[in-house]
């Protein structure tokens, strides 16, 4: 190459550099709140190759649920777009008001607004949301989503599930038995129930009481794309690429009180990596202003990102809804002592520490999550609990069970307790420290590590459960009749096995009390006697109440963990201008 | 020369064959029950059963083998009623894993699999050969250490390290670029080369060093052959001598190489893809790996295949169009 040619070659390749680098560098990583505008481009960035469930009856995951229910799925109610506990009110969303009953909660009714249109411009009508919830029974197709309409609906049950196999199946006598169940009347729609489900109005906040126009229904394929009937509509969804949202001329925001719809557009970038998504947002340069992630902070950044002020206005450490517990086996370890000096021996701080530190999540009273903000309350811990422990209260509980059950007493100090936990590092790690802790007030411990995707088929087994099993429970909604009777009543989550305790009777009256009680106020009352209850019977072991940490871009406002999904509230972002 | 290129395309067509019942064989005698991941989390034992025969396990392998391979050619069907939906043609099959059909999956994928492929292999040819025909015009000079020095230190880097250290420098130090996002090149080709610069260059160093070797070792031979000395004797330009004759001579196994690197590269450069999250065919296959998601490994696995065996033979052919010896030979 000659000279003159090696100089133009030059000029090129620096021209080509300083062009691609022209939107690279620089950018206040400072925060800002702002004032919410409408406008610009929203980004998630997420290291998941796609969602779980774009169909929403298919939608079960808490963030999943938030943002499609944000951005392009309505339900008949929804939760307040506020932070903090005010995040927890029940309010109308497609409905006139947040239900009705009249029966004491067996039959509910809600009336569609005016004004609700899907993305064609056609009306959402009491069919399309009928139709919507009979998917639910399609469950060779709608597969892991809630199955509370299957549970709920007055449909009498089959050898196989309900006698009702679905819309894509069902014979015209198949299909009025659902009919009969659920029914349109002009612009209400009713749902018989097949008993007393005081809370019915929360249940249809999840997606899988959306409404599905029967026309545009694809089966197992809606789950690519849905028909949207929120502020924005799927523009495209590539997995493991993007995923754009548009606006959705449609929407009329008369007919919708809780959305203010910010952004013009909102993108979901798929399989990022996750180290490289904390250093986006911590550089904030360019585009990533405006991004967010999906996925909170890596441990090792929570320090960077708490621990220096810059960054106040964009990050979020909050309460999540998730209680982590350890459940006792009370068909073995039927001794009331013997559970009480497992509490009282056991370091939570340092099993806290393990998991960890303080951003895991803050010591636990119950296992009624403080986002349940009308069903929590603080509880009294047993006499003598320590965070780090107290062997000497748990060595006199053991005296007193030396006499008072001396088989599980021998088996606890003698041939040890079985504790199931899942086979990683992590929780040989957590183990270790139950050990150790219970070590010191002569309580033996034997570890049963089990292959995590197996974990739960095996403790849910009474023939193979142990003696004790570590686990963790979120609400499916913000009503702790999804907790309290799941853990330790008669619900399907189980694995206290205490329904043969001395104790249960007067629990289980105090369930049904609850789930019968129309009265919010006085059901949550009867919530946190019902907390308090399981912990003086120590039926588990309360860990921590989960937190979570969420960052942002510089450019992005409004951000804040909901309550109601524990995630953002993607609604409630928008882009600083 | 026509009649190598028949027999050069027919052996193509039997070696795809024996790769496509190998790669069928394999993966049925694996311990995954494809079935299994068929259904979601709440997966019965009925459930399985019923998708078995649903998606066609429970027919004898060679059933499988044919209407897998007619599924190639001709598309599939799976399901019926309301869960019926097809997979057109080609179709590689469909992965329940992620709800998609493996083809729509995989064309998803190559763009940025042949958008990093291509960027990188003009870059590392560039730079590989123009640093090795500098080498060998300076065999001994400061400039021939100099160039041999980058090959060694190219070949001895692993691609992850020189990734993740162009990030480090370009992006998070000088932040000169921003972190790459792949863009489409239709969509925005600013972007889209915005976002592969990195990449391009994260493979190309790598690479360019053996070609960097290969070029200045090929042109020293060559540049030793009695033609090249009587070219030179007969007072031909030294320019016209290093293009035509020297640089033609040692291009042949440098061309039947690239062909092959850039075939390979194009099922897939798993490290590159994922230090810089490019939504590419190497990303695809370590993922469904991890996911046991046979359906896509299976197709990613004759893709792969087919465009190794494919370049195998077009080098074939390339190589015996710029080396009259070889076609006479064979």
């Amino acid at each position: 190459m000659n000279s003159k040619a090696r100089t133009k070659f030059g000029v090129v390749v620096a021209a080509s550099a300083l062009l691609l680098t022209a939107c690279g560098g620089g950018g206040s990583s400072a925060g800002g709140t702002g004032t919410p505008t409408q406008g610009g481009t929203l980004t998630f960035l997420t290291i998941a190759e796609q969602f779980n469930h774009v169909d929403p009856q298919r939608n079960y995951t808490g963030q999943d649920l938030a943002f499609f229910s944000g951005y392009v799925n309505r339900t008949l109610t929804s939760y307040a777009h506020a932070e903090g506990a005010a995040g927890a009110e029940l309010v109308a969303d497609m409905a006139t008001d947040t239900g009705t009953t009249t029966d004491g909660g067996k039959t509910w009714s809600f009336t569609l607004r005016d004004g609700l249109t899907w993305e064609d411009g056609s009306e959402v009508t009491c069919q399309d949301v009928a139709y919507g919830v009979s998917r639910v029974f399609a469950t060779d197709i709608i597969v892991d989503g809630p199955t509370y309409a299957i549970s709920y609906l007055d449909i009498p049950a089959g050898d196989e599930g309900s006698q009702y196999p679905g819309p894509y199946k069902a014979t015209a006598e198949q299909q009025a038995l659902y009919d009969n169940a659920v029914s349109c009347d002009g612009k209400t729609i009713t749902f018989k129930l097949n008993k007393v489900v005081a809370d019915f109005n929360y249940t249809v906040t999840l997606l899988a009481f959306a409404p599905v126009p029967k026309a545009k229904d694809t089966g197992e394929k809606y789950d690519d794309s849905v028909v949207s009937n929120g502020p924005y509509k799927i523009e495209s969804y590539v997995k493991a690429q993007s995923m754009t949202l548009v606006r959705n001329e449609n929407w009329n925001p008369d007919s919708d009180p809780i959305r203010k719809a910010y952004p013009d557009k909102v993108v979901v970038n798929f399989a990022q990596d996750q180290a490289v998504i904390d250093s986006r947002l911590i550089a904030s340069a360019g585009d990533d202003a405006f991004a967010v992630s999906m996925d909170g902070i890596q441990p090792e950044n929570l320090p960077t990102v708490f621990g220096d002020d810059q960054f106040k206005d964009r990050r979020v450490n909050e309460t999540d809804p998730y209680a982590i517990y350890t459940a006792i086996n009370v068909k073995k370890v039927n001794c009331l002592p013997v559970r009480k000096a497992l509490f009282l021996a056991l370091d939570r701080e340092a099993l806290r520490a393990v998991a960890g530190g303080e951003y895991v999540g803050d010591f636990a009273d119950g296992f009624i999550s403080p986002t349940l903000a009308l069903d929590y309350a603080p509880n009294k811990l047993p006499e003598g609990i320590q965070p780090a422990g107290n062997p000497d209260a748990a060595k006199a509980l053991m005296e007193e069970a030396k006499t008072a059950c001396p088989d599980v007493y021998a088996k606890a100090t003698g041939e040890g307790l079985v504790f199931d936990h899942p086979d990683t590092p992590t929780w040989a790690k957590n183990v270790a420290v139950w050990i150790e802790s219970e070590k010191a007030a002569g309580i033996v411990i034997k570890s049963n590590p089990i292959e995590p995707g197996k974990y739960y088929s095996v403790v849910m087994d009474p023939a193979l459960q142990g003696d004790i099993s570590r686990s963790g429970w979120a609400a499916d909604w913000l009503n702790a009749s999804t907790v309290m009777p799941e853990l330790f009543g008669e619900g399907g989550f189980n694995i206290s096995q205490n329904q043969e305790d001395p104790a249960f009777p007067a629990y289980k009256a105090l369930m049904d009390e609850a789930l019968a009680q129309t009265d919010r106020a006085a059901q949550a009352e009867l919530w946190k006697k019902a907390n308090q209850y399981a912990l003086d019977q120590v039926w588990a072991i309360p860990s921590w109440f989960g937190r979570s940490q969420e960052f942002r871009g510089s450019k992005v406002g409004g951000g804040y963990l909901w309550y109601p999904y524990g995630s953002h509230n993607f609604a409630a972002l928008y882009v600083i201008q | 020369m026509a009649r190598f290129i028949v027999r050069r395309l027919t052996f193509m067509i039997f070696l795809l064959f024996i790769v496509s019942i190998t790669a069928f064989l394999l993966f049925s005698v694996l311990p995954v029950d494809p079935a299994s991941l068929s259904c979601g989390q709440h997966c019965t034992p009925e459930k399985i059963a019923a998708n078995r025969i649903r998606l066609g396990y429970d027919q004898p392998l060679i059933q499988q083998y044919l209407t897998y391979m007619k599924g190639i050619f001709a598309g599939r069907n799976y399901g019926e009623g309301a869960q019926a939906f097809t997979c057109p043609a080609p179709s590689f099959g469909y992965s329940f894993y992620r709800g998609q059909c493996v083809t729509e999956m995989i064309t998803n994928a190559l763009p940025a699999t042949i958008s990093l492929t291509i960027g990188a292999a003009i870059i590392w040819l560039t730079m590989g050969i123009g640093l090795g025909v500098i080498s060998a015009m300076n065999k001994g000079k400061f400039q021939d250490r100099v160039s041999t020095g980058l090959a060694i230190f190219g070949l001895s880097m692993p691609t992850f390290f020189i990734g993740l250290l162009l990030i480090y420098i370009f992006i998070i130090w000088l932040q000169i670029f921003p972190f790459p996002s792949y863009t489409p090149f239709l969509d925005n080709p600013f972007k889209w080369a915005q976002a592969l610069i990195l990449p391009w260059f994260t493979v190309a160093i790598v690479s360019a060093a053996l070609y960097t070797r290969l070029t200045r070792d090929g042109m020293l031979e060559t540049m030793s052959e009695d033609y090249v000395r009587l070219a030179i004797s007969k007072g031909l330009p030294r320019r016209k001598v290093l293009v035509r004759y020297v640089l033609r001579g040692a291009i042949t196994p440098i061309v039947t190489i690239a062909g092959l690197d850039i075939a390979v590269l194009l099922g897939g450069a798993i490290i590159t893809e994922s230090v810089f999250g490019l939504p590419g065919m190497g990303r695809l296959a370590l993922n469904s790996v991890t996911d046991s998601d046979l359906p896509v490994i299976a197709g990613i696995t004759l893709i792969t295949a087919f465009i190794v065996v494919v370049a195998n033979a077009l080098v074939d052919i390339l190589y015996a169009i710029l080396d009259p010896r070889v076609r006479l030979e064979s």
